[in-house]
């Protein structure tokens, strides 16, 4: 049962993340609205994917991801960055940050789904560290 | 329905526009905020950065749900931003100006979705703003500087508290969030991060500026937060040096700081958190207590010790009154503030207003230097920002009805400050239309208030205008009414044991004033009935309330006891004390100051419940009363006196026949 935390300070967006991946069977949805609070779900049990926007209060996406893959157990978590257009924040920086996948809002929500099926679906065949 | 709704997340659009007002308000208090750091060197960073994530989530949540008006204006605005924050730009009038209209313009356009209305054109804005960024970044080049813009100040952290999260906390509702705002709460945190301890779990380390005591941290402790202070070298010197958080050279400064004593323009400035003035009052206040407890214990003594040296007592004794009282009128003084404060943000309210009913309206500030007790202060913003939006939407007539009446098109409302005595007045004053009397009348009529048969005056017409219900205009006139109205000011004015007048004249213009006392002292009290008379009695002087049965009460002599901790304590009934009829009731509430062999009990008829008073001082030697320490409104307009327990205990042990003239005050 994937578990997918989706990371945003926007309540609204955070609803139409989950809207867009509620046909990804038997997910489980936890919701963070800024970098602590996503690491603190982090802290609270392992996760099978991430969806992480960037400009937040509270610690940056881009600082979330440095401190992930820093750090053994989390380092191989996908996550998807799901930012605004125009944020200062690079697609390079953001993958070289980390980031296993970078789209831009507003999205399709097929895009995501797609995206987000990809990832789970290599996470599931990797073995788990 | 329009069209738009079928884009993937038209379901959202309920949340979209929830979200859109919670940003929006968030816009227009920083913008006030932020509009009070033009022309200074230092930006108000948090405020900037916290403006601009709104911007950025609006442009965000717009793009998702493709209101590309409102995404483009979200992202010039958010453009305009970036530079300020990347010093590329500096903060203008201009600038300012063109933040507040593209807000304004957001608001129309998200509004405007919202109703299925066509929405404005918002290009004109949109250019205005990128005009800003770009004439800034010309400002900036010839400015002196090319550094980013000095920030505000923040404290040397003295503190590490580290919180590690757990479900069993989460289950009580402590999260890293909840902790954040507990620490901010308590102090300034100046970073936040997580890290991994060496068993590989995940902690949250803040850092934080505050004055930490014992209840706290145990508090915290309880919750999961260890705490241990910064500990640096050769911090010991340094410790109260600010320096600049996130400045291109804090070194620098520092070492100026610390090797000059102040090369780069000190500040002789501390910020003191309200609460902390508050304890020092209350210590203050202890202080008065016990002074009149060593009083009452020399008086025991006195014919014991050989009147020379009881001459050197007494000379102490008043020398440590008079300082006391010094000490309390310092601390009264710290909390004074500049009413500038208030004003500094009412150019804007006025000019985004002028604009909005299309009248050219200009406002002068006066006395803005006058100190005024910062709790007054945060009271008063709504009133006066109520009084000058009316004078701009009801004083002030449009520029063409101003040229036909033979007046300047401009219309001018002035505020100002100033103190006399105790007493602070803040004016605003238009030269508008005046108040129509006539209109008035009809309107209270209209509406079922009482009038008064014939000419009505000024003070008629006041009270009409802050009658609840009365209100001249429809629901529509969103500038001025808000829901809130005239009855509303007058309610916080007299809760601030101010008053509120009105001078008028047709065609000429409208002065309100308010009168309000220059300090305040705020203090928990118990408020007690007696004989119909209603009296506060200060919580921190009482250690304990009981009741008790009147047929229990032991008669001792000429006193009355009740039985209390093994031993028997005196009852004072308080009627009888300022010559009152006594209760019919056959049980009494009873205050117990005081401790050991110097406990007394003050019985009242009843207790009637817990406030927070404002306390104001009785100047007038005439009405003085001793064991009264002030007056207080509990907000329904009757004076209540405010019983000084100490004095009052003192006085009884001293002359228990005594009887106190204090009737006549009330009145």
């Amino acid at each position: 049962m994937p578990k997918i935390l989706i990371v945003d300070d926007s309540g609204t967006i955070r609803k139409m993340v989950r809207s867009s991946l509620r046909q990804i069977a038997d997910a489980e949805f936890v919701e963070a609205g800024n970098g602590l609070e996503a690491i603190e779900q982090i802290a609270l049990g392992p996760v099978s994917l991430i969806i992480l926007d960037l400009n937040m209060p509270d610690m940056h996406g881009v600082d979330v991801l440095k401190f992930l893959r820093r750090h053994k157990g989390w380092s191989d978590v996908p996550v998807v960055v799901l930012t605004t257009r125009g944020d200062d924040t690079s697609r390079e920086t953001a993958i070289a940050a980390g980031a296993t996948e970078y789209l831009t809002k507003p999205f399709a929500p097929q895009v995501l789904l797609e995206a987000a099926r990809t990832l789970l679906a290599d996470g599931a065949a990797r073995p788990r560290v | 329905m329009t069209p738009d709704d079928t884009t993937p997340f038209s379901d959202f659009l309920d949340d979209y526009f929830a979200e859109c007002d919670d940003h929006l308000m968030g816009v227009r208090r920083l913008l006030l905020t932020l509009e009070g750091s033009v022309g200074r060197p230092e930006i108000n960073r948090t405020a900037l950065d916290e403006l601009f994530r709104h911007f950025h989530s609006l442009k965000g949540i717009s793009g998702m749900v493709e209101l590309r008006a409102a995404e483009d204006l979200a992202h010039s605005l958010e453009e305009y931003l970036r530079a300020l924050r990347q010093g590329e730009a500096a903060l203008s009038a201009e600038g300012v100006d063109a933040l507040f209209e593209g807000a304004q313009m957001l608001e129309q356009v998200i509004g405007a979705r919202r109703a299925g209305m066509p929405l404005p054109p918002i290009d004109a804005v949109v250019v205005r703003v990128g005009r800003v960024v770009a004439g800034g970044a010309t400002d900036r080049a010839s400015a002196h500087a090319s550094r980013p813009p000095a920030v505000a100040k923040a404290l040397k952290p003295q503190w590490r508290c580290t919180f590690s999260p757990s479900a069993d906390l989460v289950a009580r509702g402590v999260r890293v969030d909840t902790v954040r705002q507990r620490l901010s709460s308590a102090g300034e945190i100046s970073n936040a991060m997580p890290r991994v301890t060496p068993e590989g779990a995940i902690a949250f380390e803040f850092e934080i500026a505050a004055t930490l005591d014992e209840a706290i941290l145990a508090a915290w402790r309880a919750d999961g937060i260890v705490v241990e202070p910064i500990v640096e070298a050769a911090a010991d010197t340094r410790a109260n040096t600010e320096l600049l958080a996130g400045g291109p050279e804090p070194a620098l400064v520092f070492e100026g700081d610390a090797a000059t004593g102040g090369g780069v323009a000190p500040s002789h400035f501390v910020r003191v958190d309200l609460t902390r003035l508050d304890d020092l009052m209350r210590n203050v206040g202890d202080l008065v207590i016990s002074r009149a407890r060593l009083t009452e214990t020399l008086a025991r003594v006195e014919r014991r010790i050989p009147s020379t040296d009881w001459r050197a007592i007494q000379e102490n004794a008043v020398a440590i009154d008079r300082q006391l009282r010094t000490l309390r009128e310092g601390i009264m003084r710290v909390r004074l503030v500049p009413v500038g404060e208030i004003f500094r943000r009412m150019p804007f309210v006025v000019r985004d207003l002028a604009r909005e009913s299309g009248k050219r309206v200009h406002l002068e500030l006066q006395g803005q230097g006058t100190e005024i007790d910062k709790f007054l202060i945060e009271r008063m913003m709504d009133p006066v920002l109520h009084l000058v939006r009316n004078a701009v939407s009801h004083g002030i007539e449009p520029a063409e009805e101003r040229i036909a009446a033979g007046k300047s098109p401009e219309g001018t409302i002035i505020l100002s400050a100033a103190t006399a005595g105790d007493i602070v007045r803040i004016d605003i004053a238009d030269d508008g239309r005046g108040v129509d009397a006539a209109a008035v009348v009809e309107r209270a009529r209209a509406v079922g208030l009482p009038v008064p048969p014939g000419p009505v005056d000024t003070s008629h017409l006041l009270a009409l205008l802050c009658a609840p219900g009365f209100s001249t205009r429809d629901e529509s006139d969103r500038a001025s009414g808000r829901g809130v109205g005239m009855a509303v000011v007058q309610a916080a004015v007299e809760e601030l044991s101010g008053s509120l007048t009105l001078e008028t004249a047709p065609g000429a213009g409208t002065r309100f004033t308010l009168e309000l006392p220059v300090t305040l002292a705020i203090t928990d009290a118990l408020i007690a009935k007696v004989a119909g008379e209603t009296f506060a009695v200060p919580q921190a002087a009482i250690r304990e309330v009981m009741e008790v049965r009147v047929a229990e009460l032991l008669q001792v002599e000429r006193n009355e006891m009740t039985p209390y901790r093994g031993a028997a304590l005196p009852i004072v009934r308080l009627g009888r004390l300022f010559g009152l009829p006594d209760s019919q009731r056959d049980r009494l509430h009873v205050f117990v100051i005081g401790t050991g062999a110097s406990a007394l009990g003050i019985a009242v008829d009843r207790i009637i419940g817990q406030r927070e008073i404002v306390v104001r001082a009785i100047a007038d030697e005439l009405v003085k009363v001793e064991g009264i320490s002030g007056a207080t409104d509990l907000g329904d307009g009757n004076v209540v006196l405010i019983l000084d327990p100490a004095v009052l205990a003192r006085h009884m042990r001293e002359r228990p026949d005594r009887v106190f003239a204090a009737r006549g005050a009330a009145r």
